[in-house]
């Protein structure tokens, strides 16, 4: 029994041994990137360590930077709106135009008796214009 | 063991003069303490791989997920947990690998001019093993020794194989081994008798 309990034992031993010296003598190209290995799982654990705001806070920023441009375009598009309506008002030839709006309607229907008046003056002898 | 207590005392009193806050001392702290245990397993755990797998660089993919695995899932634990837990995570990935492994061989196994074997298309496992010793003869002796072992190894279940390993090898108790192979420590003991009888039958005296 000891003796098969002294073999065993050197079994043990051995296999450390052989082990052991195999572990030493790793190559430098396997111990540089097992190295480099390491070096990622601890930064690994810096990220994890992070609070889960810290996670999405470049989406958060990416998303609000979107809405901000989203919200001076449009602010931008109402801002031109004034420029062209200006436009449409400094050349009233258009009937349509005119017809569209009621203001301008009004102002023609008052030119209209003014126009009668003038014609009547103007037809009636001795009631020359001018 | 002291050395790395004064060390941790000397950042902490480092820490204290730059006016870091306590939470980033801590976090350092488990960095530089995650950082010494990799450091000390990562070697063993490599030749572990590659025993069981006997490529160099599927042993390599493996250690590195391993790590980041530990790092991701289990580095705010305290370090005492870490080694079964690596360990764990380690034979997790080896069996993997091997899954794949076989998966794969079976399918370029129906693929027209691939019957290679692919022990070997891999090659030599223990090619680039143990260049640091300072006699040629003694480095090709713990070559052979080494490929002997690794061939013996090879022969044992996968349990056994693990229980060897963790035990002898990586000199963890039985409970620690018990975590790491997720079985009970009667388990273990069992394996571990098994592969020790199976390895002495097989590399005998002259081993």
């Amino acid at each position: 029994m000891t003796n098969e309990t002294e073999r065993t034992g050197h079994t043990e031993r051995r296999a450390r041994e052989v082990f052991d010296a195999s572990v030493a003598g790793l190559d430098a190209d396997t111990r540089s990137r097992l190295n480099q290995a390491r070096q990622a799982a601890t930064a690994e654990l810096d990220r994890a360590r992070l609070p889960p705001w810290r996670t999405w806070a470049p989406a958060g920023a990416l998303a609000a930077a979107a809405l901000v441009a989203v919200l001076l375009w449009r602010a931008l598009g109402t801002g031109a709106e004034p420029e062209q309506q200006a436009q449409a008002v400094a050349n009233p030839a258009d009937p349509a135009e005119i017809l569209a709006t009621g203001d301008d309607l009004d102002l023609v229907t008052e030119d209209l008796d003014f126009y009668e008046w003038v014609a009547l003056e103007t037809t009636e002898p001795g009631n020359g214009v001018g | 063991m002291t050395s790395s207590g004064s060390l941790d005392f000397t950042l902490t009193r480092g820490l204290a003069d730059t006016g870091s806050t306590p939470r980033e001392e801590s976090a350092l702290l488990q960095s530089r303490a995650l950082d010494r245990f990799l450091a000390g397993v990562e070697r063993r755990a490599y030749r572990i791989a590659q025993m069981a797998l006997r490529h160099p660089d599927d042993a390599l993919d493996v250690v590195q997920d391993a790590m980041l695995r530990l790092a991701r899932s289990y580095g705010q634990r305290p370090s005492e947990e870490w080694q079964p837990l690596f360990y764990r995570i380690l034979y997790n990935g080896i069996r993997d690998a091997q899954r794949r492994r076989t998966v794969r061989s079976r399918i370029f196994a129906l693929w027209p001019g691939s019957s290679r074997d692919e022990d070997e298309a891999a090659g030599d496992p223990y090619e680039h093993v143990a260049d640091g010793g300072p006699d040629p003869s003694d480095r090709l002796m713990a070559t052979e020794a080494m490929a002997k072992l690794a061939t013996a190894l090879g022969q044992l279940p996968a349990r056994q194989q693990q229980a060897f390993a963790l035990r002898c090898l990586e000199g963890l108790d039985v409970a620690a081994t018990a975590v790491a192979m997720g079985c009970s420590a009667g388990s273990v003991k069992t394996h571990y008798f098994r592969a020790l009888q199976f390895l002495r039958e097989q590399l005998g005296e002259v081993w």
